[in-house]
């Protein structure tokens, strides 16, 4: 604590939070965050929030604010299990921060759990839409009887085509080309979706034997096949690698890109408030609000 | 623990694009002034309907492929998905937007253009 000052004298200072870590002690070594502060630990009960101090509030973040605070993570990252907040998260007084730490101490307590000694890596793959599309539509025209139904096939040559006049009168052959084209459309793209599914059911394969959580978000872009981030073990961190080398040196035309080890900030799960916010951006709202 | 943060790929620019385009599918900010405020709207609003149409018609090509629907309700659902295709044309020119325009990223549904 020898790095914090007397804040209640200096009202506009502010109180930047970097990550929550699973200690309550003094942080070893010298930190610097944000304005060349250094980087002190809050505690609550057995674990604490690393922050710094700010003259005054940042009100527009800009890049260099967002290395500086990934890099202050990455830091503390080596020496502590961390949640990251998210960028921006100021708090007004300390005891503002403590109110928040008191409010969800269990839910911090149960992710700093679950994320001991693990890492998140990333992991973004790239195929070719049009190929793909492309070998679809010509698959497709091969076996053109099994893409429309044969009730959208009117030619006379279709058994089942519709022959009653009364009807027919009512029938507009440019509905009829219409809706022939946007089903054929709709079997491209169902068959393309489908693909992708097999294509990411046998690339995570690779991978997921090593992880112990994953998330995995399909063709974000038409190009854009995979994008995966998966939650490792840190003594594991060269298996899965390993993993990557072997998918990656698999014949075929996917572009590849790797990246971590990150800090875990796909797999922080706050239950107070399930799927509507990440915690950090619970943090950021309530550091926004000067409580 | 030594943390050696890589980022590697043999394909830097293809990943760049491809974040970019995602990163690019809602425009960052509004473009709200007293001049264009009408095409503002009408923008909102077509993006709206332009959505629920793709829905409707998505649902129609599941039941079609299914084999839920007589001949005469296909031919029903075709008119009427044509009908409101040709309707959002006239609508978009009236308002002078461009189908690009009404484009939003649904997430894992893709982009609504």
């Amino acid at each position: 604590m020898q790095a914090r000052k007397k804040r209640s004298r200096v009202s506009q200072m502010a109180l930047y939070a970097y990550a929550i870590i699973d200690s309550n002690s003094k942080i070893e070594g010298s930190i610097s965050g944000l304005e060349g502060a250094c980087v002190y630990n809050i505690p609550y009960r057995d674990i604490g929030v690393a922050v710094s101090e700010l003259n005054e509030q940042i009100q527009n973040i800009n890049q260099e604010h967002i290395l500086k605070h990934e890099e202050v993570v990455e830091k503390l990252m080596q020496t502590f299990t961390v949640l990251p907040m998210r960028f921006s998260t100021q708090f007004s007084q300390e005891k503002d921060l403590l109110l928040m730490m008191q409010e969800y101490y269990g839910d911090f307590r149960e992710n700093l759990d679950k994320l001991r000694n693990k890492v998140e890596f990333g992991i973004k793959i790239i195929w070719s839409a049009e190929t793909i599309k492309n070998r679809i539509i010509e698959a497709s025209k091969k076996c053109h009887a099994n893409v429309a139904p044969a009730t959208l096939d009117n030619s006379p040559e279709n058994p089942m085509r519709n022959t009653d006049h009364r009807s027919r009168d009512h029938i507009s052959n440019g509905a009829r080309i219409f809706v022939k084209e946007k089903f054929e459309k709709y079997k491209i793209d169902k068959e393309f979706q489908d693909e992708a599914d097999r294509c990411i059911a046998l690339l995570d394969d690779f991978f997921s034997r090593f992880a112990a959580e994953k998330k995995l978000e399909k063709l974000k872009s038409d190009n854009l096949l995979l994008s995966a981030y998966y939650l490792v073990e840190k003594e594991k961190q060269g298996d899965f690698k390993e993993a990557f080398e072997r998918a990656k040196n698999t014949p075929g035309d996917l572009k590849y890109l790797f990246s971590g080890p990150w800090p875990p900030y796909n797999f922080v799960v706050l239950t107070k408030k399930p799927d509507i916010f990440t915690p950090l951006e619970i943090l950021k709202t309530m550091g926004n609000t000067s409580f | 623990m030594n943390i050696n943060r890589i980022v590697e790929t043999d394909s830097p620019q293809d990943f760049i694009e491809e974040i970019e385009k995602i990163q690019n599918a809602l425009p960052k900010r509004i473009d709200a002034n007293p001049k264009n405020v009408e095409k503002g709207l009408a923008k909102l609003v077509l993006t709206l309907i332009e959505l629920i149409r793709k829905l409707m018609e998505k649902q129609a090509m599941r039941r079609i492929d299914a084999g839920s629907l007589t001949e005469e309700e296909i031919e029903r659902v075709g008119e009427t998905l044509m009908k409101l295709e040709n309707k959002m044309q006239e609508l978009k020119g009236v308002f002078g937007l461009k189908d690009e325009e009404l484009n939003i990223n649904l997430g894992p549904l893709g982009d609504l253009m």
